[in-house]
């Protein structure tokens, strides 16, 4: 399988009091083709930052420190702006969390879709219409002969997420990018829209890149997961051995605070004490240590790298260790 | 519920509609329910199903449009202004947005000592010891009392809020999606912290929210809201393992959880689902996988089901028929 | 919300020119009102900073204290803008209802009218002085900061803490004067500098078509009219008033600006 995508030592940094801080550290990671692969983290993590890297939206005073992002074998940072737009749409393309914002208000749908097919194919208009019907029935909207007609504002918040994922694919891209994307929608709308991206992804081959902070979300969407925090990728590991067999402590504390239906309601919930720490606070050594219950001096002495450990990608010292006596699975 | 508990509020066939023009929104569809004290009542539903009104309406910032609301045993709509003062003092609520529910030029001190300087009560002394007190039930610290809300993370500015709500040591505490907004590990510490502070305090809750998972941990009793009514209502163990109405089993369904071998039972939904008809006395009718076939689901005439003492469903062809 | 004093150029200039005037009888080199001793229209020059006028006096004498008289009715008139404004905009925008309608209604009307005509009735019904310019300039000003603080109370009483606050039993008027005025406090400086921009023109504009100021009296707008006056005679006479007038208008202007630039990025940040 070839990697489809490939980050290696992406850092991000933000300016602040104290002279500019580092939001995403030294990340790398790959997407093969044709994977789901979840990003999970709190806020603050990095995880929208390192998206929009991969969408080069990185804008002043957000910089991008460090590293390089291969799509397809060909390194994209160093392209120029016209180079990358060529990539933009047919290449990888984006999804975000609220899809009103995404969308011109006063301009209707269809000709939204029928204006992306255009950029990216030189097609009639009453060809790109006939696609843009198509891509409208293919993300699942009733009747769109006559919803290609309608404005923004005359539709749900999941039906214009619809628009805006037929959108994203109208370049028929290979990296779909959806950060937060069902956040927003309710329930039972985040549930049918997960099932279109799913289904989506499925028949085109699509390798799916999926931002959340919602664990559940991750679990029953991804082949993979990649943990972020404090700016760190700190577990990257298949969906069982992330869920089922954590071996970094904060993914397992992680999926111990969580509050499904499923959990003990007679005990309290096992929560991280603390909060994650801001950018420009961010303590030595490994970022997770100072909240670890796991934690020994050497933690905060050094910063744990990337390693292998238990069949997938930790950044913790002691997860070997911790892993066998069986403190974090 | 059990009858022996004290029954501190309660709302009886509350209506809310909201007209704008030529089209009126039913938000609240013959709402009925009932807090007891220090039990928590969880209304869950999603956007628009009009749990947020049915607070708004318990404090007492809204009237229904038909309907009464009793708390501690005072009618509300009845009384004189000075009367209602005084029986706010009983409600507080704690809403979503950290930041914007606090007053962003004062100081967290001074945010906490609101509801007391609202009502006179103590000298300035007293009420310090007060602020200490309460910042400390809820975990923060001295060194916090001169912070601005910007100057605090969303858990803090939570709890901040909690502490207001608590100053004037009322009965009942309206959480309106009170930990909606917080990360998961934040969200966990509020949580268990909401949880120490009920057995504390013999506070009862009235928790709103979309989160089925926050609801199934904080409440004794469950009331499931869909377009405005209630369609199932029951113990946390009636509802989330005894559920009876389809909408509350696809909610159920519809739920991500942290666990990749969850087998998954509604995949098939990919279609966006047809609104409910005129006529219809089941708004979920057109929605149901149950209900779109069955032609004694299509009545003009639907009434609650009393399943157990405890139990309650709106459904004419329910999960266990 | 803390309010950070960052350094600006237009602060200080306001600032400035406020000390300035303020202080004109100590800094002025020569008596304003002097007849006697220099003769008429002399050029700038090193005794005088900005020449003579058509009677000998120091012209930058008389601008320092003509300036006096200019801030001094539009420091004035913005205060007495600034309270009718807020009151009739706060009132408005928490009784709404027909209250808002006639109170809203009333300021549109207002405003409909140019000014300058409103103001040329106005001083010839009460004559103009030290005394009625600045009520009648203020008055004026009210309609802009009405609808102003209006839209301020309203965005803010539909806020999250303000359902808190009468949550928590809070009383309807010091929920207003404790939570509601800290919280548009900060508008009201905005609106406060602009109007201090507004008056300076409007006295300048009244003196400058003999309404304003009488002489011996001067105003920064009288000196306008005697400079143009002789404008044939002497070009730089009406130059320097022109160019006091220009500034100050500038730097309120700009310091309000500034201001509402600095809160604007304050509330995106959050």
């Amino acid at each position: 399988m070839t990697n489809l995508l490939s980050v290696k030592n992406l850092s991000i940094s933000v300016p602040s009091a104290k002279g500019r801080v580092s939001v995403v550290d030294n990340v790398s990671f790959e997407i093969p083709a044709g994977k789901k692969i979840g990003m999970v983290g709190e806020s603050g993590s990095g995880k929208s930052l390192t998206a929009y890297a991969l969408m080069r939206l990185i804008k002043s005073p957000v910089s991008i420190d460090g590293g390089e992002i291969f799509l397809n074998g060909r390194e994209i940072l160093g392209l120029s702006s016209k180079e990358f737009r060529l990539l933009r749409g047919n290449e990888i393309s984006m999804i975000y969390q609220d899809p009103m914002s995404a969308l011109n208000p006063i301009m209707r749908v269809g000709q939204q879709i029928i204006e992306s097919i255009q950029l990216h194919s030189s097609v009639s208009k009453s060809v790109a219409r006939k696609a843009a019907i198509d891509l409208l029935a293919s993300v699942g909207i009733p009747e769109p002969e006559s919803r290609i007609d309608s404005y923004p504002f005359e539709m749900s918040g999941g039906m214009l997420q619809r628009v805006v994922i037929a959108i994203a694919l109208s370049g028929e891209p290979k990296v779909l990018i959806a950060d937060e994307a069902t956040t927003a929608l309710d329930v039972t709308t985040q549930d049918r829209v997960l099932t279109l991206i799913d289904k989506l992804a499925a028949e085109r081959n699509l390798s799916v890149l999926l931002i959340t902070h919602d664990l559940g979300v991750a679990a029953q969407f991804s082949d993979d997961i990649m943990v972020m925090y404090a700016g760190k990728l700190v577990e990257n590991g298949s969906v069982e051995q992330i869920f089922s067999n954590p071996a970094h402590p904060y993914t397992k504390a992680l999926l111990d605070s969580r509050c499904d239906y499923t959990i003990d309601v007679n005990k309290p919930i096992k929560s991280i004490a603390g909060q994650p720490p801001r950018p420009d606070n961010r303590p030595s050594g490994c970022v997770f240590s100072p909240r670890c219950a796991h934690a020994e001096p050497k933690c905060s002495a050094s910063v744990p790298p990337l390693t292998s450990s238990q069949g997938r990608l930790t950044a913790c010292f002691r997860s070997d260790e911790l892993f066998q006596v069986g403190a974090v699975n | 519920m059990s009858t022996e508990l004290k029954v501190v509020a309660s709302a009886s066939g509350i209506s809310r509609i909201f007209r704008g023009g030529s089209n009126e929104v039913r938000a609240l569809d013959d709402v009925s329910f009932s807090l007891h004290e220090g039990k928590t009542l969880a209304l869950v539903g999603e956007s628009g199903s009009g749990k947020t009104t049915a607070a708004r309406i318990l404090l007492g910032l809204d009237t229904p449009s038909a309907g009464s609301v009793e708390v501690l045993g005072q009618t509300l709509g009845t009384l004189k202004h000075e009367e209602m003062r005084l029986l706010r003092r009983e409600i507080q609520v704690v809403q979503q947005d950290p930041f914007s529910q606090l007053n962003r030029r004062h100081s967290v001190q001074r945010i906490i000592e609101g509801p007391l300087l609202a009502f006179n009560i103590g000298d300035k002394e007293s009420r310090k010891k007060k602020v200490i007190e309460l910042l400390e039930a809820v975990g923060l610290e001295k060194e916090h009392l001169r912070r601005r809300p910007h100057e605090l993370s969303g858990g803090q500015c939570q709890r901040v809020a909690i502490a207001r709500a608590l100053a004037l040591d009322p009965k009942i505490v309206v959480l309106d999606e009170a930990v909606s907004a917080l990360d998961v590990s934040v969200r966990a510490q509020v949580l268990n912290l909401l949880r120490k502070l009920q057995q504390e305090r013999g506070l009862t809750y009235f928790f709103i929210t979309h989160d089925l998972g926050v609801a199934h941990y904080m409440a004794d009793e469950v009331a499931v809201m869909f377009r405005g009514r209630i369609v199932e209502r029951g113990t946390r163990e009636d509802v989330f393992e005894n559920s009876q109405h389809h909408y509350t089993i696809g909610l159920l369904a519809s739920v991500p959880l942290a666990n990749p071998q969850a087998v998954k039972s509604n995949k098939e939904q990919v279609q966006t689902l047809p609104s409910p008809e005129d006529g219809d006395a089941c708004l979920y009718r057109t929605r149901c996988a149950v209900g779109m076939n069955r032609p004694d689901c299509k009545s003009t005439t639907l009434t609650l089901t009393k399943g157990t003492a405890t139990h309650s469903w709106l459904c004419h062809s329910p999960q266990g028929s | 919300m803390r309010f950070k004093m960052r350094f600006s150029l237009s602060g200080l200039i306001v600032l400035a020119i406020v000390g300035i005037t303020l202080a004109a009888p100590l800094i002025s080199p020569y008596d304003p009102y002097a007849i006697d001793g220099a003769e008429p229209f002399l050029g700038p020059s090193l005794t005088h900073l900005m020449g003579t006028d058509d009677l000998g006096r120091d012209l930058f004498s008389r601008i320092l204290y003509g300036g006096r008289i200019t801030i001094l009715i539009a420091l004035a008139a913005t205060i007495i803008a600034l309270i009718i404004g807020t009151l009739w905009g706060m009132i408005a925008g928490v009784q709404r209802g027909w209250v808002d309608e006639i109170l809203m209604r009333t300021a549109d009307a207002t405003m409909a009218i140019p000014q300058i005509l409103f103001a040329l009735v106005c001083v010839s019904a009460v004559g103009s002085s030290v005394f009625s310019l600045p009520i009648i300039a203020g008055l004026l000003l009210s309609p802009t900061t009405a609808r102003m603080a209006r839209t301020a109370v309203v965005v803010e009483l539909a806020s999250d803490y303000v359902v808190a606050a009468k949550a928590t039993g809070l009383k309807k008027s010091r929920l207003i004067m404790t939570e509601v005025l800290p919280n548009i406090a900060p508008q009201l400086l905005v609106q406060l500098s602009i109007n201090a921009a507004a008056a300076v023109m409007m006295e300048a504009s009244l003196s400058f078509i003999g309404l304003g100021i009488q002489p011996p009296d001067a105003s920064w707008g009288t000196l306008m009219l005697q400079g143009y006056g002789n404008l044939w005679n002497t070009s730089w006479f009406v130059f320097f008033p022109a160019l006091v007038v220009t500034i100050t208008i500038l730097a309120f202007n700009s310091y309000g600006e500034r201001i509402r630039v600095s809160l604007d990025s304050r509330k995106s940040s959050k």
